[in-house]
C-alpha cells in the first residue's frame, strides 16, 4: 500500500540523515548542516511513525466508562482521635513546627547585605574631576557642541551608579530649575546616565533637539531644562550633578548628587 | 570679444574632449550655478539660511561632502527627516560645491582620510557598542531616537561616509571626539558587520527578540500546529466499513 | 504469543504486567486539540535534552576573563566567564551553537504552546469542577516557565539580557516597604552583582526544573485519575470516555509528534539565527542595546513598562515609583484573575456541577468575551513591548505608535470582546 511504502521510505531518510551527521560531525560540522540532518533524522522517523498510526493502524473507538463519581469518604481514620485528644501538646507541635520552619528560612538574609545607605549615595565627592572611559580627565574648552560624553568621578571609571551625562549646549538657551545657575559652567551640565524610570544608561542623544532618550521603555529628558522628563513612563527628571572647572581647567564636581540616581524607590524622600 | 570667443571655444572642446560624458570639470562659475539652482531655495542665496534651512556658513568641508555624498541634501521636503538618497551630483560636482560652500565662509572639519585596514576590529567594536549601537542597534540595522526620528540603517555606508558623521553629527546625531585610529577601527567593525555572514543561520533583521518571537509563533508554532492536525487527524469512516 | 523472557521477568518481580495491561488500556478521546499540551510536553523533553548539554560546557562565573576565541571584534576583551564559555559553545564547540539554537527556539515555542493549550482548556471550559486543581497545576506551571526562560536567556551575560536584569532589579526594588530588600536578598547586593549568574543558574538547572518536572508529572497523574474530558457526539456522555486505547494507537501518535516537533525545532536551530551574543557583546553596566526587548512572553510586562503614563507619587513619606503600577500591580491583578478564574466563573455562572463533557467555545458568551478580551489586552501588550521596532520597521515615529497604543489597549481589547460575546450568543442560538 502506498503508506506503508510511504512510512517505508520516511524511515530509510531518516536513518540516511543519522548516518550522514556522523562523517559532518568529524568534518567540522556547522549549524545548518547538523539542523537539517538532525531535523531529518527526527522527522523521517517521526513521519514514519505517524503514517503507520494514523494510516496503516486500524483502531476501533472504544469506550470506557468513568466511575461515575469517585468513592467519596471523608470520615476521619481511625485512631485520630487518640492524636486530637491531645490538644495541648498538638498545639505545642504546630507552634514548635512553625517556628522551625521560620528559624530554618532565617539564614536566606545572609543572601544579601542590607540596602542601608547604597542606594541614596554615589562615588562623586566634592572636588572630584570628571574623567572619562579611560580615566583621563576632561577640559572644558575640548567639548564640542553637540557632543555627549559617558563620564565617571576620578579614580572609578567604569563605576555603575556613578555613571554621568557631560553634555555642551549654548549657555543662553539653558533654563535650568531654581538654585542651578552655577551647576553648568560654559553650557557644560551634567546628569545621572542611570534612567529615573527602570535604570537602563539613558544612551541616545538627539543633538539638535538637546534630549536625551533611554532605550528601554522610550523615556525622554530634555536637557536644557534639567533633564526634565518630556515624554515616556519616566515621572523624575535626571538628578543634576553640580559642576565647575578648576584652576586649570578642567570639570569637577562640586558634590555629589543631591538625590538618589536611578529608579525611584519607597523612603527616597 | 575675442576673449569671450576663446572662451566659449575652450569649454565647449572641453566638454568634447572629455570621455565621461556628463563629468566634466566643473568651471568655478558652475558650482555657484548649481548652489543657486539646487540649494539656495531652503538655504538662502548666499548661504546664510531662511525659514525652511539652517545657514550653511561655516559648517566646514565634511558636513557638507557629508550630505550630498549620501544624497541626503538636496532635500525635497524641509519637514521631514533627511534620508540617504541616490547622490544627485557625481564626485566632481560634488567636490565643487563643497569648496564653493567653503569658500562661502572658511571654518569647520575638512573632509577626513580614511583608512579602515589600519583599524583594530576589537577597539572599533568597544567604541561601536559604547557609542553607535544605542541608536543605530547592535548590528547597524538602525533604530528609532523619538519624535519621529530614525537612526539610519549602516548597511549602506561607506567609509568616508561614516567618519564624517562622527566627526559632523549630521542632523540629530551627536558629535563623537575620535581620533583618527579610533574613527578607523569604528569603520573596520562595521565594515565587518556589512561583510559578514550569520553564523548561525538566517539573520531574521538582526533586531533582536521581536522578530524571533514572531518567526516562534508564526513558523515555530504554526509547523507544531500543521503536525497537530496532521497526527490528531481522524480517517473519516466510509459507509459500510467497519470500525 | 508468549511473552518474552525480560517481559515475565519484572513481572514476576513487580507484578507489573497486569498494571500495564490496564494501563495501555485506558482510553484517551482522539481530538487534536488535546495534543496542544502534548506539544507543550515535548518541547520540555527537548529543552532539558539539549540543556543538558549546554551546561556541560556553561560556566555560571561572573569573574573577567579576557577572551581569546575566533570571533575577531572581541578578542582581547575583559568579559565575564559565563560569556566566555557561551561564546566558545558558539564558535568552538562541535554542535554548539545548533544546540543553543535549538535549547532557545524550544524555549519560545515551549512558552507557545502552553499560552495555546491554555487557550483550549479556557475556552472549552475544562477547568470547571473536578478540574480546578489541575488549572491551579497549570497556572504554576505557566510561571515556572515564564521564570525558567528568564533566568535562561540572562545566564550568557551578555548585554541584551544584563540589560533585563537592570529592568528586574528596578521593579522589584519599587515594592513600597520591602523592595530594597527584597532587590538586595536576590541579587546580592546593589545592581550590577557578581554573584546573581551563578544564582540564575541553579534556580534554571536545579530548582525550577525540579518543580516543574513534579508539577507536570501532578497534572498527568490527576488527568489520567479523572479520566480526560471530552467533546460532546455520537455515544459520548458524562459518564464514559470515547476514544482509542492508549497502545498502540496513542503511543504511536505521541510518540510520532514528539519526533516531529523535535525536528521542527532542530531545522528552526540549524536555519535561523537566534540570540547572537556576539552582536550584542558582552554586559556592561554603563550601556545598554536598542532595540531592547526580552523574550516575546515577557513582552507583555515591556509593554506595561512602556505604555504606562508617568504617574510617581507619594504619600506619607511613602514614595510609588513609576514602575509599581505597571510592573507589579496591574501583573499581579491580571495574574490573580486568571488563576481563580475557575471560581469566579462558578461564582458567576451558578454553575458547581461537575462538567466531562466540554463546551463549545461559543456556548458560554461570557466565558467568550472575557477570553478574548484578556487575550486582545495580552497581545496589545506584548506589541507594545516592542514599539520602538514597529516604529523602525513602518517608518513610523515611536511617539505616534505609543500614544496610539495607549488608547488601543482600552478601546481593542473591550470592543473585542463585546463583539465576542455577541458572535457567541447568536451562534450559540443558531446552533
Amino acid at each position: 500500500m502506498r503508506a506503508e511504502r510511504a512510512a517505508a521510505a520516511a524511515f530509510v531518510v531518516s536513518l540516511l540523515a543519522s548516518v550522514a551527521l556522523v562523517p559532518w560531525y568529524f568534518a567540522g560540522g556547522g549549524p545548518r548542516g547538523e539542523g537539517i540532518l538532525l531535523g531529518l533524522a527526527l522527522g523521517g522517523l517521526g513521519a514514519g511513525i505517524v503514517i503507520w498510526a494514523v494510516a496503516l493502524m486500524d483502531t476501533p473507538e472504544v469506550t470506557e466508562e468513568r466511575a461515575v463519581h469517585f468513592e467519596h469518604d471523608t470520615s476521619t481514620v481511625p485512631g485520630t482521635v487518640t492524636v486530637a485528644r491531645r490538644t495541648l501538646l498538638v498545639r505545642l507541635l504546630g507552634g514548635a513546627g512553625v517556628t522551625l520552619a521560620t528559624a530554618i528560612g532565617i539564614p536566606a538574609l545572609s543572601l544579601g547585605p542590607r540596602p542601608g545607605q547604597s542606594l541614596f549615595r554615589t562615588l562623586w565627592t566634592p572636588g572630584a574631576r570628571v574623567v572619562d572611559g579611560e580615566g583621563n580627565p576632561i577640559r572644558v574648552s575640548d567639548i564640542v557642541p553637540g557632543q555627549v560624553i559617558t563620564a565617571y568621578p576620578e579614580n572609578h571609571p567604569g563605576s555603575a551608579d556613578s555613571q554621568t551625562l557631560v553634555v555642551k549646549v549654548a549657555p543662553e538657551s539653558l533654563a535650568l530649575p531654581e538654585g542651578r545657575a552655577d551647576w553648568a559652567p560654559e553650557g557644560c551640565v551634567a546628569y545621572s546616565k542611570l534612567c529615573t524610570h527602570a535604570g537602563c544608561p539613558v544612551g541616545l542623544y538627539r543633538a539638535e533637539s538637546h534630549e536625551l532618550l533611554c532605550p528601554c521603555h522610550q523615556s525622554t529628558f530634555d536637557v536644557l531644562t534639567g533633564a526634565q522628563p518630556t515624554f515616556g513612563p519616566a515621572a523624575r527628571a535626571l538628578p543634576q550633578l553640580p559642576l565647575a572647572v578648576d584652576d586649570d581647567g578642567y570639570l569637577i564636581a562640586q558634590s555629589d548628587y543631591t538625590e538618589p540616581v536611578g529608579p525611584s524607590f519607597w523612603n527616597m524622600t | 570679444m575675442g576673449g569671450l570667443v576663446v572662451a566659449i571655444v575652450a569649454v565647449t572642446v572641453s566638454s568634447w574632449v572629455s570621455s565621461d560624458v556628463g563629468a566634466q570639470t566643473p568651471a568655478p562659475g558652475d558650482a555657484r550655478d548649481v548652489f543657486v539652482s539646487s540649494c539656495a531655495s531652503c538655504h538662502g542665496p548666499d548661504g546664510r539660511g531662511t525659514e525652511d534651512g539652517p545657514s550653511v556658513r561655516g559648517v566646514g568641508a565634511a558636513m557638507v561632502d557629508f550630505q550630498l555624498r549620501t544624497g541626503r541634501m538636496p532635500l525635497a521636503d524641509p519637514g521631514v527627516q533627511a534620508h540617504r538618497k541616490p547622490p544627485a551630483f557625481d564626485d566632481e560636482m560634488r567636490a565643487a560645491l563643497v569648496d564653493y560652500v567653503v569658500s562661502l565662509e572658511p571654518g569647520g572639519e575638512p573632509v577626513p582620510f580614511v583608512d579602515p585596514v589600519s583599524g583594530d576590529l576589537s577597539a572599533g567594536q568597544e567604541i561601536f557598542v559604547a557609542s553607535c549601537a544605542p541608536c543605530h542597534g547592535a548590528t547597524g540595522s538602525g533604530g528609532a531616537v523619538g519624535r519621529e526620528v530614525l537612526a539610519p540603517s549602516l548597511a549602506r555606508a561607506a567609509p568616508i561616509e561614516i567618519a564624517e558623521a562622527v566627526i559632523v553629527g549630521p542632523g540629530e546625531m551627536p558629535v563623537f571626539d575620535l581620533d583618527r585610529h579610533e574613527r578607523d577601527s569604528v569603520i573596520a567593525f562595521i565594515d565587518y558587520l556589512q561583510n559578514h555572514p550569520d553564523r548561525g543561520g538566517a539573520d531574521i533583521g538582526g533586531v533582536g527578540p521581536v522578530p524571533e518571537g514572531f518567526v516562534a509563533w508564526g513558523l515555530g508554532m504554526g509547523a507544531c500546529l500543521a503536525v497537530v492536525l496532521i497526527v490528531g487527524h481522524h480517517r473519516k469512516r466510509r459507509p459500510g466499513e467497519r470500525a | 504469543m508468549r511473552r518474552p523472557q525480560p517481559v515475565r521477568w519484572v513481572d514476576e518481580r513487580l507484578g507489573a504486567g497486569h498494571w500495564a495491561r490496564k494501563a495501555l488500556k485506558k482510553v484517551f478521546p482522539d481530538h487534536w486539540s488535546f495534543l496542544l499540551g502534548e506539544v507543550a510536553l515535548f518541547a520540555f523533553v527537548i529543552l532539558v535534552a539539549t540543556g543538558v548539554f549546554l551546561t556541560l560546557f556553561y560556566r555560571p562565573d561572573a569573574a573577567p576573563v579576557i577572551y581569546e576565541g575566533p570571533y575577531e571584534p572581541l578578542q582581547g576583551q575583559e568579559v565575564s566567564a559565563a560569556y566566555d564559555s557561551v561564546m566558545r559553545l558558539s564558535f568552538e564547540v562541535r554542535a554548539g551553537l545548533v544546540m543553543r539554537q535549538i535549547h532557545h527556539w524550544a524555549a519560545l515555542v515551549f512558552m507557545a504552546s502552553i499560552v495555546v493549550h491554555m487557550m483550549r482548556v479556557f475556552f472549552t471550559g475544562a477547568f470547571r469542577k473536578p478540574r480546578e486543581i489541575n488549572w491551579l497545576v497549570g497556572i504554576g506551571l505557566l510561571l515556572l516557565a515564564l521564570a525558567m526562560g528568564f533566568t535562561g536567556y540572562s545566564l550568557p551575560d551578555d548585554l541584551l539580557s544584563g540589560t533585563g536584569l537592570r529592568i528586574a532589579y528596578s521593579v522589584l526594588i519599587s515594592v513600597p516597604f520591602l523592595g530594597p530588600y527584597l532587590a538586595f536578598l536576590f541579587f546580592g547586593g546593589e545592581f550590577p552583582t557578581e554573584g546573581i549568574i551563578s544564582r540564575l543558574f541553579v534556580m534554571h538547572v536545579m530548582l525550577f526544573p525540579a518543580l516543574i518536572i513534579g508539577m507536570i508529572t501532578a497534572h498527568i497523574a490527576i488527568l489520567v485519575r479523572q479520566k480526560h474530558a471530552q467533546y460532546r457526539g455520537p455515544g459520548r456522555t458524562e459518564t464514559n470516555v470515547v476514544g482509542k486505547a492508549l497502545w498502540p494507537s496513542q503511543v504511536f501518535k505521541s510518540t510520532g509528534l514528539m519526533l516531529l516537533i523535535a525536528a521542527v525545532l532542530a531545522f528552526m536551530g540549524g536555519l535561523i539565527q537566534i540570540n547572537p551574543v556576539w552582536s550584542y557583546g558582552p554586559f556592561d553596566p554603563t550601556t545598554a542595546t536598542a532595540p531592547a526587548q526580552p523574550d516575546w512572553y515577557i513582552g507583555w510586562l515591556e509593554g506595561a513598562l512602556r505604555l504606562f503614563p508617568p504617574v510617581e507619587f507619594t504619600v506619607l513619606g511613602v514614595t510609588f515609583p513609576s514602575t509599581f503600577l505597571p510592573g507589579i500591580v496591574i501583573p499581579g491583578i491580571a495574574f490573580t484573575i486568571m488563576t481563580l478564574w475557575p471560581f469566579i466563573e462558578a461564582r458567576l455562572t451558578g454553575d458547581r456541577a461537575e462538567h466531562h463533557l466540554l463546551d463549545h467555545p461559543t456556548d458560554n458568551p461570557m466565558r467568550m468575551a472575557v477570553g478574548v478580551g484578556g487575550l486582545a489586552f495580552f497581545v496589545l501588550l506584548t506589541l507594545a513591548g516592542g514599539n520602538d521596532v514597529l516604529a523602525v520597521t513602518f517608518d513610523l515615529g515611536v511617539e505616534s505608535i505609543t500614544n496610539f497604543l495607549r488608547i488601543a489597549i482600552f478601546v481593542v481589547p473591550l470592543l473585542s470582546a463585546g463583539l465576542a460575546y455577541r458572535l457567541a450568543r447568536d451562534l450559540s442560538k443558531v446552533g
